[in-house]
């Protein structure tokens, strides 16, 4: 009896198994008639991606919809009008790479003018024009559509077209950035499939289904939470894609996804480390390559300089300038990231990410000194009076929590170690793991001691100044810090037309010397590409933009 | 007429008598025996090792020390922060038995009560028992937990073992439910009852012996869910805090070395396997006799 | 019992409203909220706090919010999630379908193969047989479901590449594969996160088994069948299974929900599209609609559950009906 249950159960299921196909992957395969017959380029790429790309459409990609899997696939659909090149200079004029735009000429200096590339077209066809542009900036500089975008287009006075092809673009100052400004954060959309909707209706509609764009690869397909499916745009202006299919497959745990690399059932992935464990098992599969590019990230126990009752009081200990400088002094940073990220990772001397062009111009991070960590503690008033091990002051022992979200076990790994340097000086370091929402409510509330931030940053400096400036208070300055002298040598580097490197130089030494923070590590991101994809270049910025110059054997 | 338990002399009743002779029983049994001695062996290498033992919270070296495979320094090798791992395990032992056996102790006795009465006693306060059982297990439980720690910071002990025990009560007490509404009405109960046995009396008396079976598989399993439980809290935070060690912790800490260096999961894997299999075996010993010897 | 049933049912909806609203309460009780998930990596302006706050309803008070899920629950709709921008309902129902998948077939097989081997562990008890089934199912029990399925994973997918390690489907089936393929393609995927839940899981109803049988074969009256020569197996099968199913019926109406609504661990191990992965995100972000929709699925399967189980006791055993 119970036998021929199993069989009839199993058959059952089967079945199940095959009419579990969900019915919007049916419904969403746009263009499949045509799909073979549209991509005549050989070779697919599978990368498998940590999140699924729900709303990859330009000046929408607001609040949860931030994230890099959208990033990703807008920069594979959307292009920009012009990039930084490999040197990621983004002030001045020089080095950036042409996208939608030919060529850009600097009329004077408040204005900028872009000439179209004759060639760009969207993926239905319809050629790309002025008009697509002003309206996607329209929509950007909207602080109610996009407030993310709106931020740092907020010197761009207007954008209009000058016939079919030509685009002025006017700025409220003169600053080393405009040209930046103008090309990093908007990508065009095409205004005669939008123009029509109004900006709350996007996210729902058909065009949020399957987008249109301009980009290298158009969309073909998606299965929700597993897979989108695009396919190359022969046509594409920059040159013909050497791939024909780039299929993203989506799996949330880094564990799976090195899984499906390693298995082959995935071509490539970002961010294999850390664990820096990954980087044998990867290099044991000769099929495998590891290609490292600079990593937007930067790890720093940020020290908050405010009280956590009462946010008008400076921090009783924290508060200190010298019991700042000795905590950095007295972690070993270096042999830190040497443990979490082996050869993979620079400790930064500032709040910078090996993205930013400015990071080494005030040297390097000074090594550890436990002995000057002491001198400045005791400098202090701090004793160690009734032997316990940790340092006392007016009855206060130095006992300092360090907050982290519990997800990443990097940062609860490294916190561990910092909590043993710091037990040899005498402080005491209390490792508080969080859950993921809790963590940053209290980071944002100012509750904590020390928060354990990551930050992923964009490729221009003038990105410090949301966290590490006066005017950051109340909104990114979670932690208090307030110099004066720091913010004008920023908003100086900011606006300055010559070359900032000095201003951005003391800046950092600024901070440097006011030790709001121990800045922990700069991580180079590792990715890993099967070797039969050639020509293999990841953009630092942007990981697989440049996807569409490789080619497959 | 008394209600007395000297009237029965069947196997299915005399409440203390049975109880007494399950007890005895598993001494006699060898997977009893085995089960008791693995438990002893357990309890005193946590409570005696760490006197012997090196720190462990010690990170010697970190860049050298890391990772180690097992060697005469480190029998059970080192992790990826250089901590020595047997240390480690045996003080991550106290932890996790202590918040197992306080947690699922509280659990098993609620589970019970609850569905020693809500079965005996039918009707609205069964219904009402059930509901609510019900409704507790339809809350998402780690709104339960998130709400229940969110006034601590570190999460004191007694505090995880509360949440644990207030969340495991559900299914011991649905499962003694059911075996007391199999047997409500089965002569022995009826005779009881006729007998003037108060609730009270045929409860404990005699249902309870009974329910033994079920009760003692879900409280043994019960001792395996707590532990991974804690592992699972950790994923999310709320677990027991680093540096302090737990099994669940050091399985969870060590899961992306897991294959490049399997000593740092293997051997909390193992302990907690052990402490589960020694008292199951335990339970098993408790349980009836064939009546064929 | 037509009348017991329908007062079990109507017990059952009732609970169900109340536990809704202290989720929904539970929920809005909790630490941290939807928007706090922006700040974690780009940096955030109050503006655009304030205006995202505004957008999904977070400044109006909890009880207006209550009242405008339930109206748009009792009309089918459950919202539009925070993180994925689409329909709740929508969401659910894509993943549904692997879930019920993934869950039916370690239902199925704990509950076929884990009875079988207890019963043979209850009638060989004390011999090799029984120690070594209990131990190995004990030893699977007692690991994480995250290990086992990261071993699984790593020997059968990666080292010896026999099965997919990781997804539900091959992306690179072609669209015109028949079902039969399909069929196949997802089967493969659903050996390795199945056989990790029942690795660990396969213990308990092998266990409940083997212990109700060993009480059901202590009576007496097996005493007297067997006297009379009849086989220890056939006293089982004509006498003994009857009482020894009530505690199986209980796990297995505990059981239902936990299987349905996924579990996490194995679902993000092997990128299974189920409902568990979906709540854990869910949960992570403080997706307020996402959270109810799948909470309330939770709710329904807890619920059903253990009507299931209470209305097979009283059809097992008529006597259980009476009050």
């Amino acid at each position: 009896m119970p036998r021929s249950a199993v069989v009839c159960a199993c058959a059952v299921l089967a079945a199940a198994g095959a009419l579990a196909e969900p019915a919007s992957a049916q419904q969403s395969r746009a263009g499949t008639a045509a799909q073979s017959a549209a991509s005549p380029i050989a070779g697919t790429i599978v990368v498998a991606m940590p999140q699924f790309p729900a709303l990859p459409i330009p000046t929408l990609m607001e609040g949860a919809a931030a994230h890099t899997a959208n990033f990703d696939l807008a920069d594979q659909l959307f292009l920009r009008l012009a990039t930084p090149g490999p040197s990621l200079a983004t002030a001045g004029d020089r080095g950036f790479e042409p996208g939608l735009a030919q060529r850009w000429t600097r009329r004077d200096s408040l204005t900028l003018v872009f000439d179209l590339d004759p060639r760009a077209r969207w993926h239905d066809g319809v050629p790309v024009t002025a008009k697509d542009v002003v309206f996607a900036f329209a929509r950007a500089r909207d602080p109610q559509i996009s407030p993310r975008l709106a931020r740092p287009l907020r010197w761009v006075r207007d954008v209009s077209a000058e016939g079919e092809r030509r685009v002025i673009v006017r700025f409220t100052r003169a600053y080393a950035e405009q040209l930046f400004d103008a090309t990093f954060h908007v990508h065009p959309l095409p205004a005669h499939l939008l123009a029509s909707l109004a900006p709350g209706d996007v996210a729902g509609s058909p065009f949020a289904a399957a987008p249109v764009g301009n980009g290298p690869y158009r969309w073909v397909r998606a299965v929700p939470g597993q897979t989108v499916e695009l396919a190359a745009n022969p046509a594409f202006h920059l040159g013909r894609p050497g791939i024909g299919r780039v299929i993203f497959r989506i799996a949330t745990s880094p564990d799976a996804r090195l899984n499906m690399l390693l298995s082959g059932e995935a071509d490539a992935l970002d961010n294999v480390i850390p664990p820096l464990a990954n980087l044998g098992r990867i290099a044991a599969r000769p099929e495998l390559r590891l290609v490292p590019t600079p990593s937007p990230s930067v790890g720093y126990f940020l020290f908050n300089q405010r009280d956590r009752a009462d946010r008008t009081r400076p921090h009783p200990i924290l508060g200190d300038v010298n019991v700042r400088r000795a905590l950095v002094l007295a972690l070993d940073r270096q042999s830190m990231a040497r443990a979490a990220y082996g050869p993979y990772a620079e400790v930064p001397a500032g709040p910078m990410s090996q993205l930013l062009w400015i990071r080494h111009l005030a040297g390097r991070a000074p090594a550890a000194n436990p002995a000057e960590a002491r001198r400045l503690l005791a400098a202090s008033g701090w004793r160690d009076a009734d032997g316990d091990g940790t340092l006392e002051k007016d009855g206060r022992p130095l006992a300092l929590g360090v907050q982290l979200p519990s997800t990443s076990l990097l940062r609860r790994q490294m916190a561990v170690q910092a909590q043993e340097q710091l037990r040899r000086i005498g402080v005491r370091l209390d490792v508080v793991t969080l859950d993921g929402p809790v963590w940053i409510q209290r980071r944002n509330a100012g509750d904590f001691d020390i928060d354990f931030s990551s930050a992923s940053q964009d490729p221009t400096p003038s990105g410090l100044l949301q966290s590490w400036s006066c005017a950051g208070i109340g909104g990114s300055n979670v932690a208090g810090y307030c110099s004066p002298r720091t913010d004008s040598l920023i908003n100086a580097a900011i606006v300055s037309r010559a070359d900032p490197s000095p201003l951005w130089r003391e800046a950092i030494r600024q901070i440097a010397a006011d030790a709001p923070a121990a800045f922990l590590y700069a991580p180079t991101a590792v990715y890993a590409v099967h070797r039969r994809f050639e020509g293999v270049r990841i953009r630092p910025e942007s990981g697989w933009r440049d996807l569409w110059r490789w080619s497959v054997r | 007429m008394r209600c007395s338990t000297r009237a029965w002399a069947r196997r299915e009743t005399a409440g203390g008598a049975a109880v007494r002779r399950r007890l005895g029983g598993v001494w006699r049994r060898p997977g009893g025996r085995i089960g008791l001695v693995l438990l002893s062996a357990v309890a005193a290498a946590v409570l005696l090792g760490p006197l012997v033992l090196p720190d462990p919270l010690a990170q010697p070296d970190i860049l050298g020390g890391a990772n180690l495979p097992p060697s005469a320094a480190h029998p059970f090798g080192t992790d990826p922060l250089s901590r020595d791992v047997l240390a480690r395990v045996v003080a991550g032992g106290r932890v996790s038995l202590l918040v197992a056996g306080l947690a699922v102790l509280l659990a098993s006795t609620l589970g019970t009560l609850v569905g020693l009465v809500a079965g005996y006693a039918g009707g609205r306060v069964d219904a009402v028992l059930m509901r609510l059982v019900d409704g507790v297990l339809a809350l998402p439980r780690i709104f339960v937990v998130l709400l229940l720690l969110a006034a601590w910071e570190r999460v004191p002990l007694a505090a995880l073992v509360l949440v644990i025990g207030a969340t495991g009560w559900l299914a011991p007490s649905r499962l003694v439910r059911a075996e007391v509404l199999r047997l409500r009405s089965a002569d022995f109960v009826r005779a009881a009852e006729a007998l003037g046995c108060g609730p009270g009396r045929v409860i404990f008396r005699h249902l309870l012996p009974n329910v033994l079976g079920p009760l003692v598989v879900a409280t043994t399993l019960a001792v395996g869910d707590v532990i991974l439980l804690e592992a699972g809290l950790s994923f999310l935070g709320l677990g027991i805090q680093p540096p302090t060690p737990s099994w669940g912790g050091m399985i969870l800490e060590a899961k992306d070395v897991m294959v490049t260096a399997p000593w740092s999961s293997l051997f909390p894997g193992l302990a907690v396997m052990l402490t589960v299999v020694a008292a199951n075996l335990l339970g098993d010993a408790l349980q009836h006799d064939d009546a064929q010897a | 019992m037509g009348r017991w049933l329908a007062g079990r049912v109507l017990q059952a909806l009732l609970t169900l409203a109340i536990a809704t609203a202290a989720i929904f309460w539970l929920m809005r009780a909790a630490p941290g909220d939807p928007l706090a998930r922006l700040a974690g990596e780009r940096q955030v302006s109050a503006e655009e706090v304030a205006a995202l706050r505004a957008r999904y309803g977070l400044d109006r008070p909890v009880s207006a919010q209550f009242a405008a899920f339930l109206e748009g629950a009792v009309r089918g709709d459950l919202g539009v999630s925070i993180s994925h921008h689409r329909p709740v309902g929508d969401l659910i129902a894509e993943r549904l379908p692997a879930s019920l998948l993934l869950g039916g077939t370690v239902l199925l097989v704990n509950f076929t193969v884990g009875l079988l081997l207890g019963m043979r562990q209850a009638l060989r008890r004390g011999r090799a047989a029984d120690t070594a089934l209990g131990m190995l199912s004990l030893a699977g029990y007692a690991m994480p479901s995250f290990w086992v399925g990261l071993l699984l994973a790593w020997l059968v997918g990666v080292e010896w590449r026999l099965l997919p390690a990781a997804g539900m489907r091959d992306p690179l089936l072609p669209l015109d594969a028949g079902a039969l393929e399909r069929a196949r393609d997802v089967a493969a995927h659903l050996v390795l996160p199945a056989l990790t839940l029942v690795i660990v899981s396969i213990a308990a109803p092998m266990r409940h088994q083997r212990a109700a049988l060993l009480e059901a074969l202590a009576q007496p009256f097996v005493r007297t069948a067997r006297a009379k020569g009849l086989a220890a197996r056939t006293v089982v099968w004509r006498h003994a299974w009857r009482p020894a199913l009530f505690p199986i019926l209980t796990l297995f109406g505990l059981w239902l929900p936990l299987f349905v609504t996924g579990s996490v661990f194995v679902e993000s191990v092997f990128a299974w599209p189920g409902i568990g992965a979906l709540a854990a995100e869910a949960v992570s972000a403080r997706d307020y609609p996402l959270l109810m929709g799948t909470a309330l699925l939770a709710a329904v399967g807890v619920v059903t559950g253990t009507l299931v189980a209470d209305v097979a006791y009283a059809l097992l055993d008529p006597r259980v009906g009476e009050t």
